[in-house]
């Protein structure tokens, strides 16, 4: 206990040394004293901000999660229209949210709509992923016992699945707090009056390092706490962790390949129809103002058949590459400073004991409240960019990597004892095999997040890319210009999380098939 | 004594009951087409090899299964999922298959619940006490035994007093001991009730030791071999294990499936 206060004192000591020495004036880091300074000047202002924010995100986070829950009922219900849900859940993951933030402020007019609508947004698909999941995890023979009793999918809900999915459910209500906290993030970013993400953009304006660490600290702070409140509640639920991982539904077993080919591209034709009644008809149903509200023909006038499309296209891919030429470096780094680092913990037991903790509170912060931070410290340039992107990346995929790391069966590490295998070849053999599902599942879920801190940091500071566009487009009522880069963006996420969900299925294949079929 | 004929045991009729599932690889018969019927009120063991489709033809009676165009099953002339519907159904499954979030008493009274009875906790506890589970009524099943969690799925099928009882290898998951412990205790609950059942298992002497009936069949694709009578008497005991006619019928059986020296490694 004594070591412990000991080793935070010192720690702490540590960080107000190097932000007075070595980091000063680079508004990299604040200090400690400096950070509690500006939590007891701005006290109030700060606490008002926090409380909108809370409150657009708890909002969001309520409004998000039941609407997935609802999805996922349907889909158990009828069962038919399970990819079709989830493939049109997936649009709505990949949409930038960025964009949606202004456009939604035209729709609601003032107030948190588009902070509640972003939030809900950003939590949906996390939560309906794994609450499928557990809603199919349900051994056969539990299934023939309703059936024993002659009884349909409606008592098969009520009285296995509902329960043998609480596991699943819990761990994407937990997942989904930082989540919530993005999503309103991400819209008071964008031009909303009041919260802390607009206290983090004055402080940002104004070089308020110190500001800008206390505002990152405090939605932290309540992220965590909501994280524990939600961990607390599956306790008291008596909840048992989830063994099988968000792993995506196994298609096209038996099948050949132009069979599957076929398959996919129905699947996307069908998607894409959905998509574009559901766009045509709201905006039908709602009777929204044209003049922002762009159509499909719009879009593909703008992109296709105008006469300047090929103005257009050209300033789009413009975009579009410099966005490419930060986000995927930033993936990629993230993704490999996270298995890095998960890999060295896992070498040491010591290490994994006083990191497991942490990790959990990494997994509470609302990594895009850092994005003002480290543009602020890292310069406007490409540079700062991918390095929101790279730890946008890395905390998710630390986390999980550290999870998926402990996969290893105890069985079979005992087999690697049996032989005396030194540590680094387990970790080779077995444990890295071990933890691909968690690896992807991540890797997957962070392509279309990486897209979108890319284009937040574009949006805050660096005046390129995608983010700019849009930011400009916005401000600048080019609203047709903004609807077709909001298409583009979706489709470059979604191909995005295409592609790693293919490479995560020929991995997958070869050190985890189970995974690939439920 | 088999307990043919007595009043509300159905009668199981099986006609032409065969099965292929379609696989990547093309069809794969599981079950030769075959008739069968099962008399009212008697226990009839299907004995074979794993893969044999001994499950897949107590799934196809139970009608969780289809059987291939042209093969029918009638419970007294009804539809297996008519009779379910009504609740007088009941299938032990190899591992007990228990909720984990239920109690004991809480599994066993989900029975009822499903069958559409009043519920009636003094009969779920009497069931109970009777397995040998007295004191365990509030136990969830990650605190129980093995042996015990199949002891709480016994009671939780008969506690709607089935008419048709199918036993899916209920033992195949303890250990050898148990299962011997289990064989004696439970089977009298059963047996002698208006109730027909049929079991499936991998074990010769469980076979023989439970059943008026064993069927023998080959391994894939599935077909009955031999159609063998069980001339013991009930209840049965330990004792029965060591008379003459137990062990011509395990050797037997044993010759039919080819596990030499069977007996002697078993009985």
């Amino acid at each position: 206990m004594l070591r412990t206060v000991l080793g935070w004192v010192m720690a702490v000591g540590l960080w107000e040394l190097v932000g007075r020495t070595l980091l000063a004036g680079r508004h990299l880091v604040g200090t400690p004293s400096g950070i509690v300074a500006k939590l007891v000047d701005n006290a109030e202002v700060y606490g008002r901000g926090l409380w909108f924010t809370t409150r657009e995100a708890a909002l969001g986070y309520l409004l998000g999660n039941l609407a997935a829950v609802a999805l996922a009922l349907l889909v158990v219900l009828l069962p038919g229209v399970e990819r079709l849900v989830l493939r049109f859940a997936l649009v709505v993951y990949c949409l930038p949210l960025v964009a949606l933030g202004p456009l939604l402020r035209l729709v609601y007019g003032f107030g948190d709509g588009p902070q509640i609508t972003l939030a809900a947004f950003a939590v949906f698909y996390l939560t309906l992923v794994p609450l499928l999941v557990g809603l199919r995890a349900v051994p056969q023979s539990w299934l023939d016992l309703t059936a024993t009793y002659g009884r349909g999918r409606w008592t098969t809900l009520v009285v296995i699945r509902a329960r043998a999915s609480l596991p699943y459910l819990m761990a994407g209500l937990q997942a989904t707090v930082p989540a919530a906290f993005l999503g309103a993030l991400v819209g008071e970013f964008t031009g909303a009056e009041r919260g802390v993400g607009v206290l983090s953009i004055l402080a940002l304006r104004s070089l308020d390092t110190d500001g800008l660490w206390a505002l990152m600290l405090l939605s932290t702070a309540v992220s965590l706490l909501g994280y524990l409140l939600v961990a607390w509640a599956a306790r008291r639920l008596a909840v048992e962790q989830p063994t099988v991982l968000l792993s995506t539904p196994g298609h096209g077993r038996g099948r050949s390949a132009s069979e599957r080919l076929l398959r996919a591209l129905g699947g996307i034709l069908v998607t894409t129809s959905v998509v574009l009644a559901a766009w045509v008809g709201v905006f039908a149903v709602t009777g929204l103002n044209p003049y922002f509200a762009k159509r499909p023909w719009d879009v593909w006038d703008w992109l296709v058949s105008s006469p300047e499309s090929g103005a257009h296209r050209d300033e789009l891919l413009t975009a579009a590459l410099e966005t490419a030429a930060v986000a995927i470096p930033g993936y990629f780094a993230g993704l490999l400073l996270g298995v890095v680092l998960a890999t060295l913990f896992s070498l040491s037991p010591r290490l994994r004991r006083a990191l497991t903790p942490v990790a959990v509170a990494l997994r509470c912060v609302p990594v895009i409240a850092i994005a003002p931070l480290l543009v602020a410290a890292l310069g406007r340039g490409a540079f700062g960019t991918a390095v929101v992107v790279a730890i946008m990346t890395f905390f998710p995929t630390l986390v999980s990597c550290l999870y998926g790391l402990a996969q290893l069966p105890g069985q079979v590490a005992d087999v690697f004892a049996t032989y005396a295998t030194p540590s680094t070849r387990v970790l080779l053999l077995g444990r890295l095999p071990a933890m691909a599902p968690a690896f992807f599942a991540s890797a997957r879920i962070a392509a279309p997040t990486a897209l979108l801190a890319a284009t937040v940091a574009e949006w805050l500071a660096t005046g390129t890319g995608l983010g700019n566009m849009m930011a400009v487009d916005a401000a600048t009522s080019r609203y047709t210009s903004l609807w077709s880069t909001v298409v583009v963006v979706t489709l470059v996420a979604l191909a995005a999380y295409a592609l790693v969900e293919a490479v995560e299925r020929r991995v997958l294949r070869v050190v985890a098939p189970e995974q690939l079929r439920w | 004594m088999t307990a043919a004929g007595v009043r509300g045991a159905p009668e199981v009729v099986c006609a032409a009951v065969g099965k292929t599932f379609a696989t990547g690889a093309g069809p794969l018969a599981v079950l030769e087409p075959r008739d069968l019927t099962l008399a009212p009120g008697s226990v009839t063991a299907l004995v074979g090899p794993s893969g044999c489709g001994k499950s897949t033809l107590l799934r196809i009676i139970a009608g969780l299964e289809r059987p291939d165009p042209g093969g029918s099953v009638l419970i007294d002339g009804d539809e297996p999922l008519a009779v379910r519907r009504r609740g007088e159904m009941a299938i032990a499954f190899q591992d007990a298959s228990l909720l984990p979030w239920r109690t004991a008493a809480g599994n066993v009274a989900l029975a009822q619940r499903l069958a559409g009875r009043p519920a009636d906790p003094a009969r779920v506890s009497a069931l109970l006490r009777k397995v040998g589970l007295a004191g365990f009524e509030r136990a969830r099943p990650a605190q129980l035994s093995g042996g015990m969690r199949q002891r709480a799925a016994i009671a939780r099928c008969l506690v709607t007093e089935p008419r048709l009882l199918l036993l899916d290898e209920p033992f195949g998951a303890v250990d050898e001991l148990t299962r011997r412990r289990l064989n004696i205790e439970l089977p009298p609950l059963w047996s002698g009730t208006s109730t027909t059942t049929l079991l499936v298992t991998h074990s010769i002497p469980e076979a023989v030791l439970l059943a008026d009936r064993v069927l023998v069949m080959s391994p894939r694709p599935g077909t009955i071999l031999a159609d063998l009578p069980v001339a013991l008497d009930r209840p049965r005991r330990m004792q029965h294990l060591h008379s003459e006619e137990f062990t011509r019928l395990v050797e037997r059986v044993g010759a039919l499936l080819g596990v030499d020296q069977y007996a002697a490694d078993e009985g």
